[in-house]
């Protein structure tokens, strides 16, 4: 961090002359959000929601597109809901305007810290772009616990093969489970264990979960790291509030924009 | 005609040959590509025509080496009346399919091939992750999907480990803590420096203007990050090349499962291939652009799952230099379509299937327009064309009265080459039978004057800085 861009490393894209810049995107949406925090939408309801903004991480010199006015490549929107049976169910709507391509994922996770994926999922992922690929739909599940399968158009395979003992979580999960885990990963020095399951397709065996640090700017936050076997270290910021406020990994980083009702 | 195969090339970008787990290196888990190994032959001596993206894969496409397609680096614009693989393959009774990086400029990849993914803008760089996973959806839907008597043949050029240059971007105006100051990683977790690390300064003029001074032609804003590098640094630099080629692997290993399950992969011929490699803190380079091993050699897998076709398995061929012109007619061969007059390749079924065949004594490689190589049994050979006083766009060469300064390794005694030999009254025989065999592989090109403005703009503007050096020495 330094006196003209006060971001932390760890999503520190401001590109020097780069236009739009991100310091002032990701500062701003986050100062927004922040602002309202703890002012209304924090009634106990069935469902809450947090709305992301997606900003690039990447150097935008490539980029043949001339200058945008905005920054933001997307939306990332997570719902979840506990349903009578005590689980959690999860709908994340991801659109991404660089590649093309949205995904909706729908999954179920047990009602436990590390919110371990149950019964079946899908992923219905679709190309805007002008190509032959339309749309993909995924679903999966995990046979006896430890065997995660996957059909793809009818063809069903093995994506992986997780110890039975290990908790199986997502990415998108972790904006769950780092809130409730922080006394557990900070007291465990170097991190803890998991396995996550990318996007509800790419299996992450060995991975770990750790404390980072707390800032000051440019709000409160205390930082957690993941990282593992083909998946690049990401950050992850908690807020006062305990909402997930800036995810970063290393393609994009995802801004708290707005959240809707509050942990039931 | 039902009996040809299906052709399947996979290539990464930036991958370096020695970058996969099969090979023996032990910082990195690349289980699919692996596998690829086990079920067919690795290609040693693989060099790229041209260590930077859209150069190299102009020779993919066409056969040709890059002073002859016209895009010598990746500003330029490949010749319009080139032929291109996809053209050839439709021409010839195949469904030519492309999903993922092109980077071929001057031609429409859409008017070649037919396009699964394409991503919504042109795919440079960037973002790498968006990218291959939804061409990996692509190739998916299309595998499970795939109902034809004709054979397809498909492309799939994934982008990682490319985002190794988003890493090095990162670095390029702020201070970064080292990974031990971040506290996410141990120093035992990470790679140890390349035992190349330091390296002879005795380079080419190209070199130093392209990749060394302050205001290097290329990325200098990347250079004056890395330079306030510790140890630590570089070594966290390839603990980070090597997850995202872990990265790309689980990619390519969803493809090959899908393969098998789809029962396509008894008769599926699949080439496994890099554009180019990547420096990783050898020579204290990063990035490609320089015609060291790290930045020029890469993989190249002929596989077959299945039995369908005759692929020599889990074998490595040390012998035979292997260039990527040799793409084009290896495909072609293949898929029993005749090659075009004149291009440079040549096909390595025949090597793939253990059959002797007379092949090449060296592999021949340029870079940024002016940088030459020859890599033999015993030496390789680097160089330069000095820049013209008055540029006529037409690449240099054969003409040994305009080169400039050289470089020579001993491959046996320095695979690390960092002693340049060059300078050695006792490898002056040495020096001049690798320039002979530079100058007769070059006089065997048919270069072409390049006539875009784009990269004749880039020619005039490195030629004038070369040319200041050349003077001034700085």
């Amino acid at each position: 961090m330094n006196d003209s861009n006060p971001l932390h490393w760890s999503f520190d894209y401001n590109y020097g002359a780069q236009n739009p810049q991100f310091a002032q995107e990701l500062i701003r949406t986050l100062r927004r959000y922040d602002s309202e925090a703890g002012t209304g939408g924090t009634q106990k309801v069935p469902a809450v929601t947090h709305v992301y903004d997606i900003l690039p991480n990447y150097w935008r010199g490539y980029s043949r597109g001339g200058v945008k006015e905005e920054l933001s490549i997307g939306i990332a929107i997570i719902e979840r809901s506990k349903n009578d049976d005590n689980l959690w169910n999860y709908s994340v709507q991801y659109e991404n305007t660089t590649s093309g391509e949205n995904l909706e994922i729908k999954f179920c996770c047990s009602d436990e810290n590390y919110r371990p994926l149950t019964g079946n999922w899908s992923v219905d992922a679709q190309n805007s772009g002008d190509d032959t690929y339309s749309r993909l739909s995924c679903e999966g599940y995990l046979a006896l616990d430890s065997e995660i399968r996957l059909r793809i158009n009818g063809t069903e395979i093995t994506a992986g093969t997780v110890d039975a003992s290990v908790k199986l979580t997502c990415n998108w999960a972790l904006f769950d489970v780092i809130p409730v885990l922080t006394q557990t990963i900070q007291e465990s020095g170097d991190g803890i264990d998991i396995a996550v399951l990318e996007d509800l397709e790419q299996l992450r065996p060995k991975s770990r979960l750790g404390f980072l640090e707390s800032i000051q700017t440019p709000i409160s936050l205390d930082g957690y790291y993941v990282y593992g076997v083909g998946f690049l270290p990401s950050y992850w910021w908690l807020d006062a509030h305990g909402n997930i406020a800036v995810a970063s990994n290393f393609f994009e980083t995802l801004v708290l924009r707005e959240k809707m009702g509050d942990r039931a | 005609m039902n009996n040809r195969p299906n052709i399947l090339f996979i290539n990464t970008d930036q991958h370096s040959w020695d970058a996969l787990s099969a090979y023996g290196n032990p910082y990195l888990r690349t289980p699919n590509i692996d596998e690829l190994h086990r079920n067919g032959t690795s290609f040693r001596r693989s060099f790229c025509t041209d260590p930077v993206c859209a150069a190299a894969r102009s020779s993919w496409a066409t056969g040709l080496y890059t002073s002859e397609t016209g895009v010598p680096f990746n500003g330029g614009y490949l010749h319009p009346e080139i032929p291109d693989l996809g053209q050839l393959l439709n021409a010839g009774g195949y469904r030519a399919f492309h999903c993922g990086k092109w980077h071929v400029p001057g031609r429409n990849v859409r008017e070649s091939f037919r396009t699964l993914y394409y991503g919504k803008t042109d795919i440079g760089a960037g973002g790498a992750a968006y990218y291959d996973s939804a061409s990996t959806h692509a190739v998916a839907d299309f595998l499970t999907n795939y109902d034809s008597d004709e054979p397809f043949y498909l492309q799939i050029g994934y982008v990682d480990p490319h985002d190794v240059c988003e890493y090095l971007h990162n670095h390029e105006e702020k201070r970064i803590p080292n990974p031990l100051e971040q506290g996410i990683v141990s120093e035992d977790d990470l790679p140890p420096l390349p035992e190349n690390f330091d390296y002879d300064e005795r380079e080419t003029v190209l070199h130093r203007v392209c990749r060394r001074v302050d205001d290097a032609l290329i990325h200098a804003a990347i250079l004056k990050g890395v330079r306030g590098w510790d140890e630590l640094h570089w070594r966290y630099l390839r603990w980070n090349y090597y997850r995202f080629i872990e990265k790309v692997d689980a990619e390519i290993g969803r493809v090959l499962t899908l393969l098998r399950e789809t029962s396509l992969h008894h008769n599926t011929l699949i080439i496994f291939s890099a554009d180019h490699g990547e420096a990783c803190g050898s020579h204290q380079m990063f990035q490609k652009f320089t015609l060291y091993e790290e930045s020029v050699r890469v993989p190249f897998i002929v596989a077959c799952l299945g039995d369908g076709i005759s692929v020599e398995k889990d074998r490595f061929d040390e012998t035979h230099f292997v260039s990527g012109v040799d793409l084009f007619p290896t495909v072609c061969d293949y898929a029993g379509v005749d090659t075009p007059e004149g291009i440079q390749g040549m096909s390595v079924r025949p090597l793939a299937e253990g059959r002797d065949v007379l092949w090449r004594d060296c592999a021949y490689i340029e870079s940024n327009y002016w940088g030459r190589a020859i890599v033999t049994e015993d030496y390789k050979y680097v160089t330069e064309y000095k820049p013209k006083v008055v540029e006529d766009f037409s690449p240099p060469g054969p003409d040994a009265e305009q080169l400039g300064l050289s470089q020579l390794f001993n491959r046996h005694d320095d695979p690390g080459e960092t002693e340049n030999l060059a300078e050695d009254a006792a490898y002056s025989e040495v020096m001049g039978t690798c320039r002979n065999k530079l100058l007769a592989q070059e006089a065997r090109l048919h270069r072409q004057q390049i006539v875009h403005p784009s990269p004749k703009r880039v020619i005039s503007n490195w030629g004038e800085r070369l040319r200041a050096y050349w003077e001034h020495g700085r």
